[in-house]
């Protein structure tokens, strides 16, 4: 990129500088002496026009909203929507659909468009009253058992307005939310939205693919979470590559049902993470678009240009979070945010300083929606599109991370691909947890009030507890079992006053549905109507299947 | 005497679990013998319990109530016969919650962000007590 000659009178100037360096780092200590990475690359104590020398302008970065899209998706980035920029998007479910549904009107109020739902009903276990959700309903997640607990929860929520985002992959959870958007004049063709359908192997991910292809177009059906994978310890090169080899077995898994790779690819939506590393995660978000793009044209043979596309909902790191001092966990928070909004992500959540010690509460949720109002409307970070883009480092480290990732996905490809190679990964990850941890304990990496600058007496933990004493609003969230009573009350009400004897229709035809191969999903939104509980159709696909459900199978870290 | 530790790991969530493989391999690492339960129920857990003849219990709770849940596995204990095997728990557990929980018989409780080796050395000493 750069002329020959100028490159000679920067080697040469830069010859000297690196002279005058050496001098000073041969005084620091021995340990030292190398950085590197959160994932591990050593870094150089500065990056100069030298280390992009070899970087060629349309194959490594081209324009905004063109390929390999290193600089952004879109060709106008964050600026055709800048009075909502990203989605801000908190993961919401708490007690039963009812404070549910308050909290989203809250969060509403304070100028939040979407909305990520957690705990809707699944059909992957029993009912509220069963003696296994004892401790657990309504607690970190929503309760709720039937279609009329998901009209409580969406009551007065305009599903044309609210981004949302279904946390399940589930097929009953979708059938309800097409239900209800039926409900509101909306049918399933003009229907938004996206859902936790990680990509795998299984019954419900490829019905929901196929259904959304035949029926939603607008909808994200598939879903590629590294998010959590980066969560349980692997590195940034890492989640890049596992969710391209990911995305890749999804597009020869749907090609065995006959779909192709441009019906399925375009409606593929990441989840991401964004970690303490800032100019790491920077570099990532670039890199994992480029690697995406690459791996749908050159390896997946994709032709439309929306499958080489790389959409994405991100959520802010939580393993440094810490339960001392957690004031600092909103600064935390807040620094991991801005790599996403420079990185580019479509949607963020970011995290509340209190979900190392509970449930988030309104007071929290709300931080964190201000969090990202503020780097939206007053930094001016989303005024210039890819700003750090021209970084010696970043543009060096963008490139490395490229080329590790590329080289994973060829070893994972040796091993037969993504689901193949599952176990492996799982390895890998858990290898990078423990060695994390050692850091830690040995104080190599430094966690604030943690293993450094720490208190006897917390002073921020003496002004949480008293604010949680003193404030007129709940500051930290206690669970109360009486929650689970209540919809436990609920139910049996819905259970007397619904039609039973559609019901059992309901169930006769489930039966046949779950037995047979058709792809179950017209059914359920038909019987998810009836009011049949997900206890009801959980017990009834147990059998009609033969098996049960194993959640934890298609799980990374 | 040396005691061989046979310490069941359970937890109550199925998707995050980071801290419990990490805790797994480091008690590992100690020579102790691991029972992988996973994401188990009370009831389950104390099934487990007997079946495989453990010396402690590890029960990582997130997203449940330990306030609910301890009291729960203990009286499955109970009915198991197997109450005097000792419980530690790990996870998001209140502060509030501790007072209540140490009274149930919980031995120790270690928060976020607790040094591997502190955990390593209390396990294997609340064991061999046990085992004594």
């Amino acid at each position: 990129m750069i002329k020959e000659n100028i490159l000679q009178e920067i080697a040469k100037v830069n010859e000297k500088y690196t002279e005058e360096l050496k001098k000073i780092i041969d005084k620091i200590p021995e340990n030292k002496k190398e950085n590197f990475t959160m994932s591990g690359i050593k870094l150089k104590p500065i990056f100069t026009p030298e280390d992009t020398a070899n970087m060629n302008f349309s194959d490594d970065l081209s324009t905004p909203g063109q390929y390999p899209y290193t600089r952004s998706s879109h060709p106008a980035g964050y600026l055709s929507r800048l009075s909502n920029p990203f989605n801000m998007r908190q993961v919401t479910g708490i007690g039963t659909a009812e404070e549910t549904n308050k909290r989203w009107k809250y969060l509403f109020s304070q100028g939040a468009r979407a909305i990520s739902v957690v705990g809707a009903p699944t059909a992957w276990g029993p009912d509220v009253d069963h003696e296994c959700t004892l401790g657990f309903a309504g607690k970190d997640s929503l309760a709720a058992d039937t279609f009329a607990d998901m009209e409580t929860l969406f009551d007065g929520i305009d599903l044309r307005k609210i981004s949302v985002h279904l946390i399940s992959g589930s097929t009953i959870t979708l059938a309800m939310y097409i239900a209800i958007a039926q409900k509101q004049g909306i049918e399933p063709k003009d229907l938004r939205g996206s859902m936790s359908n990680s990509l795998r192997p299984d019954r419900d991910c490829i019905e929901i693919i196929e259904y959304c292809h035949k029926n939603m177009p607008l909808f994200h059906s598939g879903y590629i979470d590294v998010r959590n994978v980066r969560e349980a310890g692997c590195t940034a090169a890492q989640e890049i590559a596992f969710g391209c080899a990911m995305g890749m077995a999804a597009v020869e898994t749907a090609a065995e049902k006959g779909i192709d790779v441009d019906e399925i690819a375009p409606r593929i939506s990441w989840f991401v993470n964004s970690c303490p590393d800032f100019f790491e995660e920077i570099a990532k978000f670039r890199a994992m678009r480029k690697v995406w793009a690459k791996t749908m044209k050159q390896r997946c043979k994709a032709k439309n240009p929306r499958s080489w596309q790389w959409r994405a909902h991100c959520q802010t790191y939580a393993p440094t979070l810490t339960a001392q001092q957690p004031f600092n966990n909103i600064i935390r928070s807040t620094i991991y945010a801005l790599p996403a909004i420079i990185g580019g992500v479509q949607s963020l959540h970011v995290n509340s300083f209190d979900e190392t010690l509970a449930c988030p509460t309104e007071f929290s949720v709300q931080i964190s929606l201000k969090t990202m109002q503020i780097i939206a409307h007053e930094t001016g970070i989303t005024s210039v599109i890819d700003p750090m883009g021209g970084s010696y480092y970043i543009e060096w480290l963008t490139k490395k991370l490229e080329e590790e990732a590329e080289s994973l996905i060829d070893t994972i490809n040796s091993k037969g691909g993504a689901f193949d190679a599952w176990k492996w990964m799982q390895e890998e990850v858990r290898k990078e947890a423990a060695k994390n941890q050692k850091e830690l304990d040995l104080g190599e990496k430094i966690l604030v009030g943690v293993n450094a600058f720490s208190e006897e007496e917390d002073l921020q933990t003496q002004a949480f507890e008293t604010l949680q004493d003193h404030a007129p609003f709940e500051a930290l969230y206690d669970y109360d079992p009486s929650i689970r009573d209540k919809q436990i009350k609920r139910l049996n009400k819905i259970r007397m006053e619904r039609d039973n004897e559609k019901v059992e229709k309901a169930k006769k035809l489930l039966f046949d549905t779950f037995k047979s191969n058709e792809n179950a999903i017209p059914n359920l939104i038909e019987a998810v109507q009836t009011n049949i509980t997900q206890g009801e159709i959980w017990k009834i696909r147990t059998e009609a299947e033969g098996r049960e459900h194993d959640l934890g199978m298609y799980m990374l870290g | 005497m040396e005691v061989q530790i046979r310490f069941l790991l359970s937890r109550d969530d199925e998707l995050h679990r980071r801290g419990y493989y990490v805790v797994a391999q480091a008690l590992k690492d100690t020579g102790a013998e691991i029972i992988l339960g996973e994401c188990q129920t009370p009831r389950e857990i104390a099934k487990t319990a007997l079946d495989e003849d453990v010396n402690i219990i590890g029960y990582r709770i997130m997203q449940g109530a330990p306030k609910v849940l301890v009291p729960l596995l203990i009286e499955r204990m109970q009915e198991n016969k197997i109450e005097d095997i000792p419980i530690v728990l790990g996870g998001i557990i209140p502060k509030r919650d501790i007072p209540f929980l140490k009274e149930y018989g919980v031995k120790e409780i270690f928060h976020p962000h607790t040094p591997v080796a502190h955990i390593q050395q209390n396990i294997m000493k609340i064991a061999s007590d046990y085992r004594n």
